[in-house]
C-alpha cells in the first residue's frame, strides 16, 4: 500500500544543512497496524505528516497504492488523500465552534455527501463510538478521552483505507488510552483498515503487529 | 456546508465580541457614509432631468469678450428669444427666463411680496413643469396671465377656484389667473411661485429690448434630431449681425447638465457643482476602503487563532478553494450585519445630513434598484474585505499549522502595516483637507472686505418708497438706532452691472475694458464704512457733485493716472472729474477678484437705486429695525416690512462652502475614527500575542513606560510613514481646491503641525489604552496562560 523510496528532509540553516530524515526506506500493506517509535526529534511525526501527504520531502521517492505521489499535481494530491486517508492528532484539533455532532459532521461536507446521507452516517458513527448522549456538546465540554474519541470517529467516518495517528494517547491518563488503543485494534481486525501511529510508549505499539524504530532520522534496525 | 461555515463564522463573532464589534462597526460607519454620499450624488445628478424634453432643451450661454479674456454668463438681451426662433427653423420654442423677482401681490385686503419669474407663452410647453389647473399650451398666453403655485393659490384664493380671477401687481397692473401648477419636482433647481408673462416685465423695462443690453436668460427646445453643432456655428455671430460692433457670442449648453457644469474659464466649461460630487464620491470610496482595511487587518491578524481550525479543515479534505469560500462568506456575514446596522444609523441620521445639506434625501425602500444598489455595495464590501485574508487563510500550510508553530508570515506582517500606512495616510490627508477648508472659510469670514459689514442693514427701495427717498432718509435718521443712510442701485453684496462707457483722454480706443458701476446717493461712503485714499467723498455742499465720479484704486489703475483727483473721466456720455479714490474694497464675492469700479451719483430722472442701505448704531440693531420698520409702514403703507443684515446674506453666498465645511469635518472625524478602530483592534492584538514575552520581560525587570514605548513605537512609526506620505497629497489637492477662490489662504506649515500632531496624538491613545493594559498586566499571570 505505502511504498517510501529512499526518503530524505532537510532544513537549510544558512549553510547548514540540518537532517530531520535520512534515505528511508520503507513498504507498509494493507492491513497493518504499524507503530513508529523513537526518541524526541528522531523525525516520527514528519515521517507520518509524508506518508500523510501534508509535508514534502527533500528527496526521495513515495507510491501509495502504486500511484507516485510526489510526481502529482496539488490537486491530484489532496483528492487522493481526501479518499484514502484520516489523521488523528496527539492534540485531537477538533474545532472549537462547531458541536460534536458537527465536527464529525464536517469532512463529509468536503467529500459532497447529501444531507440525508450525512444525518444516517454521523448516527451512525455516534452510535458506535457511544458518544449519542455528547453529540450537542462542545470540545471545550468534554474531557480528553472523550475529545479524542471524537477525533477518531471524525478521521473514520470517511471509511478512509489508511489512518494516520500522531500520539493519539499522548494527552490522556492510561485508561482511556488503553480504551483508544482497544478502538483502533477494533478497527484494524474488524474493517481492515491500515493504521500507522507514532507513540512514545512500548505498551501502546504491542497492540500493532510491526514496530518501526527511528533515530536520528534513520531506521534502527 | 453553508450552515456549518455559518455557525463557525456566527460562532467566532459571538467568541470574539471586542472584534466583532470593531469589525462590525467600522465597517457599517464606512458604510453609513458611503450611503449618505451615494444618496446626495444621485439627487445631485438626478437635477433637471426630469423634462420629457431634456435632451432637447438647451440654455443659450454668452461669451463676452473684455480686455482679452472672455468671460461666460447665462445672458442674453430680452429680444433674442422671440428672435432666433424665427431666425433659426432648428430652433423649435424659446423662452425668456428673468432673474427672481419680487412683486407685490394685491387681492383685496391681501397683499405679499412673491417669488417667482417672468417667462414666455411656449415655457410650459418646453418644461414639464405639471398644472393642476388650466392647459400648458395657452396658460402663459396672454400678456397678462399669472400662472400660481398651490400655495399662493390658497393664500390669495382659500376655498375658491382661484381660474379667472384677478391680482394686482406692484399696485400697477392687473394680471388674470390662468393655471395652478402642480408640486415642482424636488429635482428641479427652478423654483418659483408664480410665472407671469415677460412682456409685462419688459414694459417697465425697456432697456431689455436693446441688443446692446443683456440681461434675462434664454432657454431654447431644439427641434428633434437636430445637430447641436449646426445650431451653435449658426449661433456664433448672430447677435454680431443684430449688433453690428457686439463683442458676445453666444451657444447653447444642455439645460440637464447646466446645474452641475456652471462655470466657465476662457469661454470653455470648467466644472462647477460636479465637482463636489466628484470630490465626495471619492471621500465615499476611500472611507468605505479605510473601513474594509480594518476589516482585512483584523482578520488576517487573528488568522493566527483560526490557523487550527484552518488546518484541521484542509487536513479532513478542504480544498483551497472551499477555504476562500468560507473566508468570503464570514465577511459577507459581516458585511450583512454591518449594512443593517449603516441603514438604521442612516435612517437615524437622514434629517440632519439633509438639513445640512438642504436636501430631501430619503432612503427609498420600495425602490428595486434601491435594493439592488444596497445588495451590490454589501456584496462588494464583503468581497474586497474578505479577499485578502481569504487568500491569507487557505494558503496556510496544515503541517505547519498543526504542528503549533506558525510564524507570523514576515511578508503578512508587511502588507498588515503596509494596509496601516495607507488607511492612516488617506486619513491624514482628511484632517488635513479639513483644516485648510475650515482656514479658508474662517478667512472669508472674517476676511476685511474693506467696509464695515457688521451693523449694516439694507431694504428694498420700493414703491412710495422711490418717489420719497430723501424724505424717509431725513425721518428715518431723527429716529433712534439709526446711524447713517444712502441709496444705491447694488446692494452692499454685489455690483452686478457694468458698463465699456467710459472713456478719458489718453484711452487706448481699442481695448474694450469693462467697468462696475453703481449709482448712489449722498452718504454712501459714510454708510458703508468704505476708506477714501484720497479727495473727497459726494457732498451736498458742491453743488455740480452729479458730474463727479468716485473711483476705486482697481479702476484708478487702469484708467492709468498717476494723480486721478481732479482729473477728466466721461461716463455714457457725462463729462466730469474724479473727486476721490476708494481703498480697493470687495463689492463682489471673494470668488472673483476685486474689479475696477466707479461709482456716481444717481441723476434726477434715474430715481434713486434699488436699495436703502442703512447703518444701526452699533449695538443698537433691535431699535433700528423697529425705528425702519414704522417708518416703511409709514411710507409705504402697501407693501410688507423686509430687511437684509449684510453681514448674514455675505454669509449665504458661501453656502456651498459652509456645507463643505462641515460635511469635511464629520467625514474626516468618520476616518479617523474607523482608522482608530483598526488601529485598536489590532494592538489589541498584538499585546495578546506578546503577553508572553511582556511577562517575560517584566519578570526581568521591564518598567511599565518601557513596555508601553515598546508597544507603542511599531504603529508610531507606521504613523509617520503615512505623514511622509500624506502631506504632499494633501497640500496638491488643497491647494488645487483654493484656486477657486481669488481670495485664498496660505497653506502654511502650520496646517501639517497641527493635522500631523492630531494624527499622532489620536493613534497613540488608541495603541495606549491597550497597552497599559498589557504592560500592567501582572507577569505571574500572563506566563501561567503557557
Amino acid at each position: 500500500m505505502i511504498r517510501l523510496k529512499d526518503i530524505s528532509k532537510w532544513y537549510s540553516n544558512g549553510s547548514a544543512k540540518a537532517h530531520i530524515l535520512r534515505h528511508i526506506d520503507i513498504e507498509i500493506n494493507e492491513g497493518e497496524f504499524v507503530s513508529i517509535m523513537g526518541p524526541s526529534g528522531s523525525g516520527k511525526s514528519t515521517l507520518l505528516h509524508l506518508m500523510g501527504m501534508i509535508d514534502d520531502p527533500s528527496e526521495g521517492e513515495y507510491f501509495f497504492e502504486g500511484e507516485s505521489v510526489f510526481t502529482l499535481k496539488e490537486k491530484q494530491r489532496s483528492e487522493l488523500y481526501k479518499k484514502h486517508i484520516g489523521f488523528v492528532f496527539q492534540a485531537y484539533h477538533l474545532i472549537d465552534e462547531l458541536t460534536v455532532y458537527e465536527n464529525i459532521e464536517t469532512p463529509l461536507l468536503y467529500h459532497k455527501i447529501s444531507s440525508a446521507e450525512r444525518k444516517a452516517m454521523v448516527a451512525d458513527i455516534l452510535d458506535r463510538f457511544q458518544i449519542v448522549g455528547k453529540k450537542d456538546l462542545f470540545p471545550e465540554q468534554l474531557s480528553g478521552g472523550q475529545q479524542q474519541l471524537v477525533g477518531i470517529a471524525r478521521a473514520v467516518i470517511t471509511k478512509p483505507k489508511l489512518i494516520l495517528a500522531d500520539e493519539p494517547t499522548g494527552n490522556l491518563n492510561s485508561k482511556q488510552g488503553e480504551e483508544i488503543m482497544d478502538l483502533f485494534t477494533r478497527l484494524n481486525k474488524e474493517e481492515g483498515v491500515t493504521i500507522i501511529q507514532v507513540t512514545h510508549s512500548e505498551k501502546n505499539a504491542s497492540y500493532g503487529s510491526r514496530t518501526i524504530n527511528l533515530l536520528d532520522g534513520k531506521i534502527a534496525l | 456546508m453553508l450552515k456549518n461555515y455559518f455557525k463557525t463564522a456566527w460562532r467566532n463573532l459571538l467568541n470574539n465580541k471586542l472584534f466583532s464589534f470593531i469589525n462590525i462597526m467600522g465597517l457599517a460607519l464606512g458604510m453609513t457614509c458611503s450611503l449618505l454620499i451615494m444618496l446626495w450624488v444621485k439627487d445631485e445628478l438626478a437635477m433637471d432631468k426630469f423634462h420629457a424634453n431634456d435632451s432637447r432643451l438647451y440654455r443659450v450661454m454668452e461669451n463676452q469678450f473684455f480686455s482679452g479674456a472672455i468671460s461666460t454668463f447665462p445672458s442674453t438681451p430680452g429680444i433674442f428669444a422671440e428672435n432666433v426662433v424665427k431666425d433659426i427653423p432648428e430652433i423649435q420654442m424659446a423662452s425668456q427666463f428673468l432673474w427672481e423677482e419680487e412683486p407685490l401681490f394685491t387681492v383685496n385686503d391681501t397683499f405679499d411680496k412673491e417669488k417667482g419669474r417672468y417667462v414666455q407663452k411656449d415655457f410650459l410647453k418646453m418644461f414639464s413643469f405639471k398644472l393642476t389647473k388650466g392647459d400648458v399650451a395657452t396658460a402663459l398666453a396672454r400678456p397678462d396671465a399669472v400662472v400660481l403655485s398651490k400655495k399662493l393659490a390658497d393664500k390669495y384664493f382659500k376655498g375658491q377656484d382661484p381660474m379667472g380671477k384677478m391680482i394686482r401687481i406692484d399696485n400697477r397692473e392687473n394680471v388674470i389667473v390662468t393655471g395652478v401648477l402642480d408640486e415642482i419636482p424636488k429635482s428641479s433647481s427652478l423654483k418659483f411661485d408664480f410665472l407671469m408673462s415677460f412682456d409685462l416685465w419688459a414694459k417697465q423695462n425697456t432697456w431689455a429690448k436693446d441688443w446692446g443690453n443683456n440681461g434675462p436668460r434664454c432657454y431654447v427646445m431644439l427641434a428633434p434630431n437636430t445637430s447641436l453643432e449646426k445650431v451653435n456655428a449658426k449661433l456664433k455671430g448672430y447677435i454680431k449681425s443684430k449688433n453690428k460692433g457686439s463683442n458676445v457670442e453666444v451657444f447653447l449648453q444642455n439645460y440637464g447638465e447646466s446645474y452641475l457644469y456652471s462655470n466657465w474659464e476662457d469661454g470653455k466649461p470648467n466644472g462647477g457643482r460636479i465637482e463636489y460630487v466628484r470630490i465626495f464620491s471619492v471621500v465615499a470610496i476611500v472611507i468605505l476602503l479605510i473601513a474594509c482595511i480594518n476589516f482585512m487587518n483584523l482578520a488576517t491578524a487573528r488568522s493566527l487563532k483560526r490557523s487550527r481550525e484552518i488546518g484541521v479543515r484542509k487536513v479532513v479534505g478542504a480544498s483551497k478553494r472551499q477555504l476562500i469560500g468560507q473566508f468570503i462568506g464570514e465577511s459577507l456575514l459581516v458585511s450583512f450585519m454591518a449594512m443593517g446596522a449603516a441603514l438604521l444609523i442612516v435612517l437615524f441620521i437622514l434629517p440632519s445630513f439633509n438639513a445640512l445639506t438642504d436636501k430631501q434625501l430619503a432612503l427609498n425602500f420600495g425602490d428595486a434598484s434601491f435594493w439592488s444598489t444596497i445588495i451590490l455595495l454589501t456584496l462588494l464590501t464583503g468581497i474586497i474585505s474578505g479577499s485578502y485574508p481569504a487568500l491569507f487563510m487557505s494558503s496556510l500550510k496544515p503541517i505547519v499549522v498543526l504542528k503549533g508553530a506558525l510564524k507570523i508570515n514576515p511578508s503578512a506582517a508587511f502588507f498588515r502595516k503596509a494596509l496601516v500606512v495607507f488607511q492612516f495616510s488617506l486619513s491624514i490627508i482628511l484632517i488635513l483637507g479639513m483644516i485648510v477648508v475650515y482656514r479658508q472659510i474662517d478667512f472669508i469670514h472674517n476676511k476685511n472686505l474693506g467696509f464695515a459689514r457688521e451693523d449694516l442693514l439694507f431694504i428694498p427701495l420700493e414703491g412710495e418708497l422711490a418717489k420719497n427717498f430723501p424724505t424717509f432718509k431725513q425721518e428715518l435718521l431723527k429716529q433712534p438706532g439709526i446711524k447713517n443712510v444712502t441709496s444705491a442701485s447694488s446692494s452692499p453684496l454685489e455690483v452686478g452691472s457694468s458698463t465699456q462707457g467710459v472713456t478719458w483722454p489718453g484711452k487706448d480706443t481699442t481695448k474694450l475694458i469693462l467697468f462696475s458701476s453703481n449709482p448712489i446717493s449722498y452718504d454712501y461712503i459714510n454708510t458703508m464704512g468704505i476708506q477714501l485714499v484720497n479727495g473727497r467723498d459726494f457732498s451736498n455742499g458742491y453743488g455740480t457733485d452729479t458730474l463727479n465720479y468716485l473711483v476705486n484704486e482697481a479702476a484708478a489703475r487702469k484708467i492709468g493716472y498717476k494723480d486721478p483727483v481732479g482729473k477728466e473721466l466721461t461716463m455714457w456720455g457725462d463729462k466730469g472729474t474724479i473727486i476721490g479714490v476708494m481703498k480697493d474694497f470687495h463689492h463682489n464675492s471673494l470668488h472673483v477678484p476685486i474689479e475696477p469700479l466707479i461709482l456716481r451719483l444717481v441723476k434726477k430722472d434715474w430715481g434713486y437705486g434699488s436699495f436703502v442701505i442703512i447703518r444701526s448704531e452699533a449695538g443698537k440693531t433691535k431699535q433700528a429695525l423697529a425705528s425702519m420698520e414704522k417708518m416703511v409702514k409709514q411710507f409705504n403703507p402697501g407693501f410688507p416690512f423686509r430687511y437684509n443684515f449684510t453681514d448674514q446674506e455675505i454669509s449665504k453666498t458661501y453656502k456651498t462652502e459652509f456645507t463643505v465645511n462641515k460635511l469635511s469635518r464629520y467625514f474626516a472625524f468618520l476616518a479617523i475614527f474607523i482608522s482608530c478602530l483598526g488601529l485598536f483592534g489590532l494592538v489589541t492584538f498584538t499585546a495578546e500575542q506578546r503577553t508572553k514575552e511582556i511577562g517575560v520581560r517584566k519578570v526581568l525587570g521591564a518598567s511599565v513606560p518601557g513596555i508601553l514605548a515598546m508597544l507603542s513605537k511599531d504603529f508610531l512609526r507606521l504613523v509617520l510613514i503615512a505623514i511622509v506620505i500624506a502631506s504632499p497629497l494633501a497640500w496638491w489637492a488643497m491647494h488645487k481646491w483654493l484656486q477657486d477662490f481669488a481670495y485664498r489662504i496660505d497653506i502654511g506649515w502650520s496646517v501639517f503641525v497641527i493635522a500631523d500632531f492630531a494624527a499622532i496624538a489620536i493613534a497613540m491613545l488608541t495603541v495606549s489604552f491597550q497597552a497599559v493594559k498589557a504592560a500592567r498586566a501582572n507577569p505571574v499571570k500572563s506566563l501561567r496562560t503557557e
